[in-house]
C-alpha cells in the first residue's frame, strides 16, 4: 500500500514535467513517437519504481528516487566552452563528437564531421522524419520489465541518433558525451541513443557520461543497438558520472546473422550506479563481446546486469566483467547468460572477478547459465579476492614500495580489460586515468 | 657485512631456526646445505623481509644495520637480494616495467639517476643474451606462464640487472638441465666480485661443482650442525644426509 502511495505521488511530477514537454513538441512531433511515449508513461506508472523486493533489484535500493522529487532537469544556464568539455577527458578522441548537455544536443559543442559523409549522426530530433528512427526507436527497449527503461521513453524528446548506411566502414569513433550540469538538486535527463547499423558496416561509437556541479542528480540512460547482417559494432560506455550523482542505464542490443557486438563498460563514477546490457542474437553466425571494468571507492554503490539471449545456432558470446573496489563500496554483478533450444553450437564464456581492496568493501556477483539447447560448451565463473600477497613481497623484495607495489597489482587486475580495448586514442587516457584512480583510492583508503 | 647473531624463528608457532650463527664478509661465497624442512629456506625468506616468519630472538646485522628492522623495499634497495625458490607470476605486469620499476626505485634510493627506457633495454639485452634468454621474455608478464627453467633464470636475470651486494639464492638450482644450471651459474659467478657477497642455499652437491663456495655450512632441523670448506660438499655428496643427521642428534645428546 505504501508503495503505491510513493509511486503514485512521484506520478505526479513526472506528469508534470511530461505535461510541459508535450506542449514543447506540440505540431512537431510525429504521431508514432507520441504513442511510444505515451506507452513508456504507462508502463512505468505500471511498474513503478523498482524495490528490492524485486529479484533483478535486490541489492540496489532505488528508494530515494521515492524520497524525493526528480524534475526533468532545465537547460544549464552557464555557459559551457567546447575547451571545458574537451578538458573533461578523452580529448584525444578524433572524429564525429556529439555533445549534450541537460538531455539537449548542443551544436555548439558538437562536431558532425564522421569522416564519411554517408554517416547520418546527429541529434535524434533531425532524424525524427527519417524511416530508420521509426522501425528502431523504442523497439528494443524492454519496456514489459524495465520500468525506468519505460520511463526514459516517456521523456524522448532528444537524444543521439547514429545511422551508419549498409558497406560503410567508419574509420574514426563517433563519441557521443552526455554531459550533466547540475545546477539545482534533484534534476533528471533521460538520455537516449540508437544506433543503425547497415548491412557489413562497421564503426565504433562512444557513450561518455559525465557531471558537472555539486548538486544530486539522476541520469536515467537507454540505448538501443541494431545490426543488420555481418555488420560490426564497437560499443564504449565511460560512466563517470559526478560522484554524487545517481546513473541508471540500460543498453539493449539486437544482432542480425554473421553481425558482431563488442560492448566495453567503464564504470568509476556515480554514488548509486546501475548499468543493464542486453544482447540478443537473433540469427546465427553471430558473436558478442561484453567487457567491464568497474572501479569504485567511498560510498559509491555500483549494480551491473548483463543478459546475453542466445536464440539462434553457432553464436558466441565471451563476457568479461572485471571489478575493482575499495573504500566503504559495494558492488553487484549479475550476469545471464541464455541458451535457447534452437541455439546449438553456443559458444559462451563468461567470467567476472572482483578485487577487494578494503576489508568493508563488498561485492555480490552472480553469474548464471540457463541453458535449453543440448550441443553447447558454457562456461562461467566468479571471484572475489584481495590483493596477493606473495604477489607483494615478491615486488617489495625487488625494491619496489608498498604503496607502488599495491597500485602495480591492482592495475594488473584490470590490464587485460585494457588491453581488449582496441581503440587506440581511448587506451592511452583510460591507462592514465586507471593509473591514477589507483593512487587516489589508494590516499584515500 | 652479514651478521646473523642467534637467529631463531618460528612460523605457526612451530619453531623452524633454533639459534642460527653466520657471518658473511664481503667477497665471500658461502653455501648452506641440509635435507629437505631443515630450514634453509626459511633463513633465506626471513633475511629478505618475509612476513610469514617470526623472529623470536637473535639479532641480525646488515653492513652495520639492524636488517630486521627495515621492510622488504628497503632491504632491497640497501643491496640485498633473494632469488625465489618459487618465484611468484604476476599476470598483467611486464618483466620489462616490473624490472625498470625496480631498478629506478632502487638507484632513486641510491641517490642514482634513474635509467630512461632506452638506456634500460640496452642493459636488459645485453643481460639477457649472457644467460641466453629470449627478448620475447621482456614483454611477457612477470613468470606468467614461464617453465620453472625459464623461472629460474628470470630470478637471476633480474640480479644481473639489479646488481645487490648480498646475493641469497634459494635453491636456483633444482630443476634446472645441466645446460641450463651452466648457464645461470655463469650468470652468477659473473656477480662473484670484491665488493660483494652470495649465500647459495642447494639441497644438491653438483651447483657447487660450478659456483665454488668459500664455506659450506650444513643445516638441520633449524641449526648449522657442520661447517667447513668446499670438501665438506663433497663429503656430504659421498655420505648423504643421513650422517649428518646423526651428526645432529649427536649434537642434541651433548647439549642435554
Amino acid at each position: 500500500m505504501e508503495t503505491m502511495v510513493a509511486v503514485a505521488e512521484n506520478l505526479g511530477v513526472y506528469l508534470e514535467s511530461l505535461e510541459a514537454l508535450g506542449r514543447r513538441v506540440a505540431g512537431r512531433e510525429p504521431a508514432w513517437l507520441r504513442q511510444r511515449r505515451e506507452r513508456g508513461m504507462q508502463r512505468f506508472s505500471e511498474l513503478g519504481v523498482p524495490t528490492t523486493r524485486d529479484e533483478e533489484w535486490k541489492y540496489t535500493s532505488l528508494s530515494e528516487l521515492k524520497r524525493n522529487d526528480f524534475r526533468l532537469a532545465a537547460p544549464a544556464s552557464r555557459v559551457i566552452s567546447a575547451g571545458e568539455i574537451k578538458s573533461m577527458g578523452f580529448n584525444e578522441i578524433e572524429g564525429c563528437r556529439l555533445v549534450f548537455v541537460n538531455g539537449r544536443f548542443m551544436s555548439g559543442l558538437s562536431s558532425l564531421e564522421a569522416g564519411s559523409k554517408e554517416v547520418d549522426a546527429g541529434s535524434l530530433r533531425d532524424f525524427l522524419e527519417s524511416d530508420s528512427a521509426e522501425a528502431h526507436l523504442g523497439r528494443y527497449a524492454d519496456l514489459e520489465n524495465h520500468a525506468l527503461a519505460a520511463l526514459n521513453t516517456a521523456f524522448i524528446e532528444d537524444g543521439a541518433f547514429v545511422r551508419i548506411p549498409d558497406r560503410v566502414a567508419v574509420e574514426k569513433p563517433i563519441h557521443l558525451v552526455f554531459v550533466t550540469v547540475a545546477e539545482q538538486a534533484n534534476q533528471v535527463s533521460h538520455p537516449r541513443t540508437l544506433i543503425v547499423a547497415g548491412r557489413d558496416s562497421q564503426a565504433t561509437v562512444i557513450e561518455t557520461y559525465i557531471g558537472m556541479g555539486e548538486e544530486a542528480y539522476w541520469t536515467n540512460a537507454v540505448t538501443e543497438v541494431v545490426t543488420a547482417e555481418n555488420a560490426h559494432i564497437q560499443h564504449y560506455k565511460l560512466q563517470q558520472e559526478h560522484v554524487a550523482a545517481l546513473h541508471t542505464g540500460f543498453t539493449y542490443a539486437r544482432q542480425a546473422r554473421d553481425s558482431r557486438f563488442a560492448s566495453n563498460s567503464l564504470s568509476v563514477g556515480g554514488r548509486l550506479v546501475r548499468s543493464d546490457t542486453h544482447v540478443r542474437l537473433e540469427d546465427a553466425g553471430c558473436e558478442c563481446v561484453l567487457n567491464g571494468l568497474y572501479a569504485v571507492t567511498g560510498h559509491q554503490h555500483i549494480d551491473h546486469h548483463t543478459i546475453i539471449d542466445h536464440a539462434m545456432p553457432h553464436c558466441n558470446s565471451h563476457q568479461l566483467y572485471r571489478g575493482i573496489l575499495d573504500g566503504h563500496s559495494t558492488g553487484v554483478f549479475n550476469g545471464k547468460v541464455i541458451v535457447r533450444q534452437d541455439a546449438q553450437k553456443t559458444d559462451a564464456i563468461q567470467s567476472n572477478k572482483n578485487l577487494l581492496l578494503s576489508r568493508n568493501a563488498d561485492i555480490n556477483t552472480k553469474p548464471q547459465l540457463e541453458i535449453e539447447a543440448n550441443d553447447v560448451r558454457c562456461t562461467h565463473g566468479a571471484t572475489v579476492g584481495q590483493i596477493d600477497e606473495e604477489a607483494m613481497f615478491y615486488l617489495q623484495s625487488r625494491g619496489i614500495n608498498r604503496d607502488d607495489a599495491r597500485s602495480l597489482l591492482t592495475y594488473a587486475f584490470a590490464a587485460d580489460i585494457i588491453e581488449s580495448l582496441n581503440v587506440e586514442p581511448l587506451r592511452k587516457p583510460l591507462e592514465q586515468f586507471l593509473l591514477s584512480w589507483v593512487e587516489q583510492a589508494e590516499v584515500s583508503a | 657485512m652479514l651478521e646473523i647473531l642467534n637467529l631463531s624463528v618460528t612460523a605457526d608457532k612451530k619453531d623452524i631456526l633454533k639459534g642460527i650463527n653466520l657471518s658473511v664478509q664481503k667477497g665471500e661465497v658461502h653455501a648452506i646445505m641440509g635435507p629437505n624442512g631443515s630450514g634453509k629456506s626459511t633463513l633465506a625468506q626471513v633475511l629478505a623481509g618475509s612476513d610469514t616468519y617470526e623472529v623470536s630472538s637473535g639479532e641480525v646485522t646488515y653492513e652495520g644495520e639492524d636488517l630486521l628492522e627495515l621492510t622488504p623495499e628497503e632491504r632491497a634497495q640497501k643491496g640485498v637480494f633473494l632469488a625465489f625458490q618459487y618465484p611468484v607470476e604476476i599476470p598483467g605486469v611486464s618483466n620489462l616495467y616490473f624490472l625498470r620499476t625496480a631498478l629506478n626505485t632502487i638507484r632513486k634510493a641510491r641517490g642514482e639517476e634513474e635509467l630512461d627506457a632506452m638506456d634500460f633495454l640496452t642493459l636488459a639485452k645485453d643481460r639477457m643474451a649472457a644467460l641466453q634468454m629470449d627478448d620475447s621474455m621482456m614483454q611477457r608478464a612477470v613468470n606468467a606462464g614461464f617453465s620453472g627453467g625459464e623461472k629460474k633464470r628470470n630470478e637471476i636475470f633480474q640480479m644481473a640487472i639489479l646488481e645487490p651486494k648480498l646475493a641469497i639464492l634459494d635453491e636456483t638450482d633444482s630443476g634446472l638441465d645441466i645446460d641450463a644450471l651452466k648457464l645461470v651459474s655463469e650468470g652468477i659467478n659473473k656477480l662473484r666480485s670484491p665488493e660483494r657477497a652470495i649465500i647459495v642455499v642447494t639441497h644438491y652437491q653438483r651447483l657447487l661443482n660450478y659456483i665454488v663456495p668459500d664455506y659450506v655450512h650444513v643445516l638441520a632441523d633449524g641449526r648449522i650442525v657442520k661447517s667447513g670448506d668446499k670438501s665438506l660438499a663433497l663429503e656430504l655428496e659421498e655420505k648423504g644426509y643421513g650422517w649428518i643427521e646423526e651428526v645432529a642428534a649427536e649434537g642434541e645428546l651433548v647439549r642435554s
